[in-house]
């Protein structure tokens, strides 16, 4: 995208403002896959920072090749990856503790749309395996390709593909009340 | 494509957004990296202002970035004038703007000749969306440049010549990048932006082009990112009504280099077209190299004796001659080519500069090698005249006494022969061609 190698192309000579549009640009969706991936909005902060102090320290030695965004994408996923790892959270987040992260108007970083719709959408997601949510909300929030998904959790096209397919049925089947806890 | 199922459009509807807390917080960190990183920057070398002779800006890439940024710099750099008007709130007021226009006169002078001031006018429209164009009037080619964001490239059409440069961005020669993202960032945010980043004062209310206005004025170093010690003379002037710019001075001095810039007779937020920032280009224009952008062509005595002059001192220098000269960097870093070498000029200049301090080396060096670029300015004024230039000093050094160093048409059936031996004839259209066939290939 032409914008996103200009902003490039000048935030790697030093200008604020380009990497403040770049941040404001993709924050929304950052933060989305971060709080999916880890189900804990003031993780998804850290992340989110961590994240763009890293691409800001790496980037004499980044070139832009294909999507800023699936790039930023797929950054947030190693990251989320090290932080679970770390805190050994790598589990299923309960619905019950879900719901306690959408409803509290207090937090930093909240539901965009506080339907009771997409609260479901967003507990449901939480219920599913680690690797099934990664590839649902990568692919769908951070517009990563399957091929490029593979890449990243080291496994086959085909692996991904099914895990996007599992995962998308055991959402319908969440929302549909055909799984209970 | 299959078209989305009611799950995914569930999922791709989840959004979530950061508090205002949230995202300030996170940003200023960023930001504060990108600082500290900037400060490693500064450590670098960097290429000097010297060779561009004023360019202006161009480019915010959107109103609401512009508007984001302009909140977020006021959060760090807020400060209030004894008269109310904050600079900051300058910026935010300037990059709401979607287009404009101004005036805009460079001077840079040579102390070394203070009387032959190199001096040109242009007029600026600059969109946010589109990029700009900046056309040169007295111009001797009426010359017009144009930074597309469209295309992402400069333009540079000289229509009295037939002729247009393009340079696409980030260019494949790192010195162009440099050079047009220097155009690039130069604007009158930017003016603001620099002077927010130095100490700075109130120089009070005034009125200025029958606008009441309040001025501004910093002489902090911090202004320009040289490493060469520059002295710095900055005035503001901005509409107490408005909080928009009215005019601009820079004053820098750089050991025996004054440059002035001056813009002025602004028109804020005027309706503009992407059509307006279209480089014109007629069929049958000529694409051309990039050394247009030297000024050294308006140099005074730019003659046959002073090129001879400038190739004998390089190959007394290094004990060869230039590959190119279409460009020569900066004395200083002209010098680093020399540094090493071992002929007895180099030697002889490098016992001179010893325990010079850093701006008396940098003035001694601008003297000492001043000479070499009048060859750059004879050899764009040979192009600019159509004089069927060629060079080859890749393979031609001073014990080359028979060998094409250099030569131009003088007449129909004539050119001007330096050979490598620095001595000058003017041979005939076929010797000319003998000689050249002799060359090393």
């Amino acid at each position: 995208m032409l914008e996103d190698k200009i902003l490039v192309f000048r935030f790697k000579r030093g200008s604020r403002q380009a990497l403040c549009r770049i941040y404001q640009k993709y924050e929304s969706s950052l933060l989305t896959l971060a709080v999916n991936l880890l189900a804990e909005p003031s993780m998804a902060e850290d992340v989110l920072q961590d994240v763009f102090i890293s691409f800001v320290e790496s980037v004499d030695r980044f070139e832009l090749r294909g999507s800023l965004k699936a790039y930023l994408a797929k950054c947030v996923a190693n990251r989320c990856r090290d932080y679970l790892r770390k805190s050994k959270r790598n589990r299923i987040v309960s619905i019950d503790d879900a719901a306690e992260i959408v409803s509290d108007a207090n937090e930093p970083i909240q539901l965009a749309i506080l339907s009771e719709e997409l609260q479901r959408v967003s507990r449901a997601l939480t219920e599913l395996p680690y690797e099934q949510r990664e590839v649902v909300v990568l692919h769908l929030h951070g517009d990563l390709k399957f091929r490029a998904i593979a890449q990243l959790q080291q496994v086959t096209v085909k692996t991904v593909l099914s895990r996007y397919r599992y995962g998308l049925n055991k959402l319908r089947s969440i929302l549909n009340g055909e799984v209970s806890e | 494509m299959r078209p989305a199922d009611p799950t995914e459009k569930l999922i791709k509807k989840l959004r979530y957004k950061a508090s205002a807390d949230a995202h300030n917080r996170v940003l200023n960190k960023v930001l504060q990296a990108l600082d500290n990183k900037e400060k490693q920057r500064s450590a670098e070398v960097q290429p000097s202002i010297g060779r561009i002779i004023m360019k202006s800006p161009v480019t915010k890439l959107a109103v609401a970035a512009a508007v984001f940024i302009a909140c977020l710099i006021s959060l760090s750099l807020w400060r209030t004038t004894g008269s109310g008007i904050a600079l900051a709130d300058v910026l935010a007021q300037i990059e709401k703007i979607s287009a404009y226009q101004h005036q805009g006169n460079s001077t840079l002078t040579n102390l070394t000749e203070p009387n032959a001031p190199l001096k040109f006018h242009y007029t600026m429209l600059r969109s946010q969306k589109h990029g700009y164009k900046k056309t040169m009037p007295d111009d001797p080619n009426g010359t017009v440049e144009y930074f597309s964001m469209q295309e992402n490239a400069l333009f540079v059409v000289r229509p009295k010549q037939k002729e247009y440069e393009r340079i696409d961005l980030p260019s494949a020669d790192a010195r162009m990048t440099s050079m047009a993202q220097k155009q690039y960032d130069y604007y009158a945010g930017g003016i603001v932006k620099k002077i927010l980043g130095c100490k700075y004062e109130s120089t009070g209310r005034s009125i200025v082009d029958g606008v009441e206005v309040e001025g501004f004025r910093t002489t902090d170093p911090n202004y320009t990112s040289q490493k060469r010690p520059t002295q710095v003379d900055v005035r503001i002037w901005v509409d107490v009504k408005t909080r928009l710019l009215v005019r601009s001075e820079e004053h820098l001095t750089q050991g025996q280099t004054i440059w002035d810039f001056t813009t002025h007779d602004y028109h804020w937020d005027i309706p503009v077209e992407s059509a307006d920032f279209k480089p014109v280009i007629p069929g049958g224009y000529t694409r051309t190299e990039k050394d247009a952008f030297y000024e050294f062509a308006k140099m005074k005595d730019l003659t046959e004796e002073n090129v001879i002059q400038g190739l004998r001192l390089y190959a007394d220098l290094s004990g060869r001659y230039p590959n190119n000269v279409t460009w020569m960097p900066e004395s200083q870093y002209q010098w680093s080519v020399f540094e090493k070498s071992e002929t007895p000029a180099a030697r002889r200049l490098r016992e001179e500069l010893k325990g010079l301090m850093e701006e008396e080396k940098a003035n001694r060096l601008r003297e000492a090698l001043m000479p070499m670029h009048r060859i750059n300015g004879f050899y764009y004024e040979l192009r600019r005249q159509k004089k069927d230039r060629a060079y080859y000093g890749e393979t031609v050094n001073p014990k080359d006494a028979d060998k094409v160093l250099m030569r131009w048409k003088v007449s129909d059936n004539e050119y001007r022969v330096i050979f490598g031996d620095l001595h000058a004839e003017t041979v005939t259209k076929e010797k000319l061609a003998e000689l050249e066939a002799a060359l090393p290939k």
